[in-house]
């Protein structure tokens, strides 16, 4: 299982700029790629949650990835900054949209809820600053248990020297809980020029001491079973699925109008 | 007899505008990696980097670089790369990053991998092709390009025209 992955490509409004990202990170050989809309609630005003663009409208022909026949697949993904626990929502509508849903907690005791508890694919790490509290073995191998993964990503890493500290601090602290386990690396790159070739990635790792299997593994098949996870959280258990279909719609879904990570999988 | 081993990496320089890949020389690009190197893995990594690095091949229009490293210290010194930001060539900044594309014991297997690489470039862009005569050229190139056999010289032949191919489609 080697397609690589690069689960984190910041949304922005600028289309030329997110249809420059796509491409690059097709000619660098991913097969896919998610983009990320960030949602940071505060506890002054509500806001909305962002909602996705489609796919096809953001960008108009998807690139073929390097090495491969096939064009990029391209998800959208949701990344919630918790700083109070009433932030998640679990089970909003809103979040039903997105394929892939992430949380980045910033305490301890909201890390906890979202390794034990909350519905969750991914939890990112925050590596733009000091890391505010200790990682907990126990909260840890629950989230391994339940098949929830840790993100981090190496964008910040690139631009800044301090951030780069922060980084490897932080990416260190949690492979002595994690073991390299149930970790992918992505980029959350805004530009075109910050995203990395998966084989660089994947020395990278050795930076943020997992090891080379592991590290391999981060851009490649625990990816894959994050997509796998997320699949689970839209349908029953990933057996039983149901969608509408409209008489009229019948026509509409033979030339396949959704994205292909919208269609009904026959699992 | 027992000789001395090194690690070839084979990379490519990324930028935005293609353009910009005709100003680099081979001095520029070590200069890049020994800063990046320092930077990252401070007196150290500095001291690896002086034994055997140097920069074996550039080739300017398609942007692909060899770089050799000591084999029992490359993964520390290729850790480095990803934090190369930009190049400073002619007193001007070069905005790219390098994205590693074969690690190789050889000088040969790196090239014969470029070879394929490269050809593999020619059918990604042949159907971007506009009108029939760039299509036919492309194809050309392609039939054109082979292995590398016992001649070396002739291989050399082969690469600058798939390069000059490449610059007439960009």
């Amino acid at each position: 299982m080697s397609v690589f992955m690069d689960l984190n490509l910041l949304f922005s409004e600028d289309r030329t700029r997110l249809q420059n990202l796509v491409e690059t990170a097709a000619h660098l050989g991913f097969s896919t790629v998610a983009v990320n809309y960030v949602f940071e609630p505060s506890a002054k005003k509500k806001q909305e949650v962002p909602a996705p663009r489609p796919i096809n409208e953001l960008i108009g022909q998807l690139p073929v990835v390097q090495g491969r026949s096939r064009p990029i697949r391209v998800l959208n993904r949701l990344t919630v900054v918790m700083s109070d626990a009433s932030h998640f929502r679990p089970n909003a509508p809103e979040y039903r949209r997105f394929d892939l849903l992430a949380v980045q907690p910033t305490t301890e005791k909201l890390f906890h809820a979202a390794c034990m508890l909350h519905d969750v694919d991914i939890i990112c790490i925050s590596v733009t600053e000091k890391l505010p509290f200790f990682f907990k073995r126990a909260p840890i191998n629950g989230a391994i248990d339940r098949g929830v993964v840790f993100e981090i990503s190496y964008a910040a890493a690139i631009r800044d020297a301090t951030m780069r500290r922060y980084t490897i601090a932080n990416a260190v602290c949690l492979m002595e809980s994690c073991k390299g386990k149930n970790v992918i690396l992505a980029s959350a790159a805004e530009k075109a020029l910050e995203l990395r070739g998966p084989y660089d990635i994947i020395n990278l790792g050795q930076l943020f001491g997992l090891s080379d299997s592991d590290s391999k593994e981060s851009v490649s098949s625990t990816c894959r079973g994050v997509l796998l996870h997320a699949e689970t959280r839209k349908t029953a258990s990933g057996v039983v699925f149901t969608m509408k279909i409209q008489q009229e719609a019948l026509q509409d879904s033979a030339d396949s109008e959704a994205p292909a990570a919208k269609r009904a999988k026959a699992t | 007899m027992v000789r001395v081993k090194s690690r070839y990496l084979l990379c490519e320089v990324n930028v935005s505008n293609r353009s910009d890949l005709l100003l680099l020389d081979d001095r520029a690009v070590a200069a890049a990696v020994k800063a990046a190197v320092a930077r990252m893995h401070g007196d150290y990594g500095a001291a690896l980097c002086s034994i055997r690095f140097s920069v074996k091949y550039l080739n300017a229009h398609t942007g692909i670089v060899f770089l050799r490293f000591p084999k029992r210290c490359y993964k520390l010194l290729w850790s480095a790369l990803p934090f190369i930001t930009s190049i400073e060539s002619r007193r001007l900044t070069i905005p790219c990053f390098l994205n590693c594309l074969h690690v190789g014991g050889t000088i040969r297997t790196c090239q014969k991998f470029l070879v394929r690489y490269n050809t593999k470039q020619l059918h990604r862009m042949l159907p971007k092709c506009k009108t029939e005569e760039e299509k036919q050229q492309v194809r050309q190139a392609i039939l054109s390009c082979c292995l590398p056999g016992g001649n070396k010289e002739e291989l050399e032949d082969d690469l600058e025209s798939e390069e000059d191919e490449e610059d007439e489609e960009e």
